[in-house]
């Protein structure tokens, strides 16, 4: 099989892989969710309430496509679909074992970072060709928040990078899998940066805690407040689609990927994916919102200088005590 | 009880811990975590389960007696409503939606009756007033309260519609008794 068909094929079963990932874990939310809050969730609709999902999905489709007369239709229509695309083009660069990933680039964490930052793009043209105020300030703050948060994310996914002098993903995983895992040692760096990356990633999924682009009860629902049906439904999924993906490469950079006794890697890097994803879950029902200043605030005079101080010790690390050590 | 001032202790200034914030999102984590296992252990083992949902159209509640749902008419034995037409609720009703018309029994002594009794559900607020202003217990606040209807016309309960017999209201008209400190009225008003 030639690398071109390799990378198609893995790229497409991974890529159809998360996206059911993505809305199973819909259900598995609100299961989640009502069990901390003592509710029942969906009970109705197939054994446990699994099959609300089909329902819903039924439900969406269903719905008139509705298009706001002032709105830009062109770039309205445009948007959904370009949310999920940038997001999910960041799968290609993971890898899931030494052999399921698609595209093995020797550039992969600046792959994932710039295809991950073009996701503002699509939200900020959602918020502007919906032509109503709200879509637009959830969309200022989604691309104010956005933009923000990418600095630190970079600087902390830049000190696996350093760490293990590679920007290949299944390079930094070999060298986790040969000394330690990031998050484990250097004890400091690798924990400290796994915590930034981790909230900038809640802050670019637009997760609550920091889901202020979509604040529901000052905003309507922010960017999508236009969005009917399917296209509502896209852009749901894209932000499912984020939190999954950053949850993967987290596992990736920072949890020593497909590494780990016992079972093949495929496994282990599921698992460990998984439990970041349901990590974000559970933070999403504990903490409640920020208020727009305080997230800022939280970026620019914490993470940021925390996460360049970070890059630097990784630096010192690195020259002193040599690659992984 | 009155005279009796409570000093709450009110936690103003936050701790260092608190300031750090960390570890306080820990500590949520940790509530929401402890709920979650403690829910999920009630619903694998089927035992002290905490969740209290009841699942509303198809389970229901015991409504406590307290409970003011719509207002009725206490219906006697021989059918008729004790409602003597003495226009009270009428009068104590905040939302003038009761209106009666009263009648005359010619008799030996002359009685009065509702020829009709009229409550405009839409206007109704469940407050209680016409029962509580009731000196022969003859209006009552039922448990019914599912009576939101398509057509505004049906919400002008008449005389049939609001008669509910005796037996049933049993329960609220102790209730009462002991609420308001009354002596048993009913009954003895007519022959």
């Amino acid at each position: 099989m030639t690398p071109l068909m390799h990378g198609f094929v893995w790229g497409l079963v991974i890529a159809t892989v998360l996206v059911t990932i993505a809305v199973l874990s819909i259900w598995f939310e609100r299961k989640f969710s009502a069990r901390m809050q003592s509710r029942l969730g969906p009970t109705l609709v197939g054994p446990a309430g699994i099959l609300q999902l089909v329902a819903d999905a039924l439900k969406m489709m269903q719905k008139e496509d509705l298009i706001p007369e002032k709105a830009d239709s062109i770039l309205f229509r445009l948007a959904p679909p370009f949310t999920v695309l940038f997001t999910l083009s960041v799968a290609a660069v993971i890898p899931f074992s030494e052999n399921v990933l698609a595209a093995d680039l020797d550039i992969g964490v600046l792959f994932m970072l710039a295809v991950g930052g073009l996701v503002v793009f699509p939200v900020w043209i959602a918020g502007w060709s919906s032509n109503n105020k709200y879509a637009l300030l959830g969309a200022m703050r989604a691309v104010a928040q956005g933009i923000a948060y990418e600095i630190p994310l970079v600087l902390s996914a830049m000190v696996p990078v350093v760490l293990a002098q590679s920007m290949r993903f299944s390079d930094i995983i070999s060298v986790q899998a040969e000394t330690h895992w990031f998050v484990i040692w250097p004890l400091g760096p690798g924990l400290i940066a796994f915590v930034i990356f981790f909230i900038c990633s809640l802050a670019e999924a637009n997760r609550i805690p920091f889901d202020i682009p979509e604040a529901e009860s000052e905003l309507v629902a922010g960017v999508t407040t236009e969005y009917a049906g399917m296209r509502f439904g896209l852009l749901q999924m894209a932000e499912y689609l984020h939190t999954l993906i950053a949850s993967a490469v987290a596992a990736a950079i920072f949890f020593g990927g497909w590494d780990g006794p016992f079972a093949p890697g495929l496994h282990w890097m599921v698992l460990k994916t998984l439990a970041l994803f349901f990590t974000i879950f559970w933070i999403r029902w504990s903490l409640v919102r920020f208020r727009s200043d305080q997230l800022m605030a939280l970026c620019w005079k914490y993470l940021l200088p925390l996460s360049l101080l970070l890059v630097m010790v990784a630096a010192l690390f690195v020259h002193y005590c040599g690659v992984g050590a | 009880m009155p005279g009796e001032v409570i000093q709450v202790k009110r936690h103003e200034k936050l701790g260092f811990l608190e300031r750090l914030y960390v570890p306080m999102i820990v500590q949520g984590l940790a509530v929401t975590a402890g709920h979650f296992f403690r829910n999920l252990r009630g619903f694998i083992t089927g035992k002290n389960r905490t969740d209290f949902v009841i699942q509303y159209p198809d389970e229901r509640v015991d409504y406590p007696d307290a409970f003011r749902g719509m207002p009725v008419l206490v219906q006697l034995d021989n059918g008729q409503p004790r409602c003597v037409a003495c226009g009270l609720c009428e009068f104590a009703c905040p939302t003038d939606c009761i209106s009666i018309v009263p009648g005359e029994i010619e008799g030996a002594r002359i009685e009065r009756y509702p020829e009709a009794f009229d409550i405009d559900m839409s206007r109704c607020m469940f407050c209680g007033l016409c029962e509580e202003a009731c000196p022969e217990e003859a209006i009552v606040m039922s448990r019914e309260f599912e009576i939101s209807s398509y057509d505004r016309q049906t919400l002008n309960y008449d005389k049939e519609r609001l008669l509910v017999p005796e037996t049933l209201l049993k329960r609220r008209l102790e209730f009462l008794r002991g609420e308001y400190d009354r002596v048993h009225a009913g009954g003895e008003t007519r022959s």
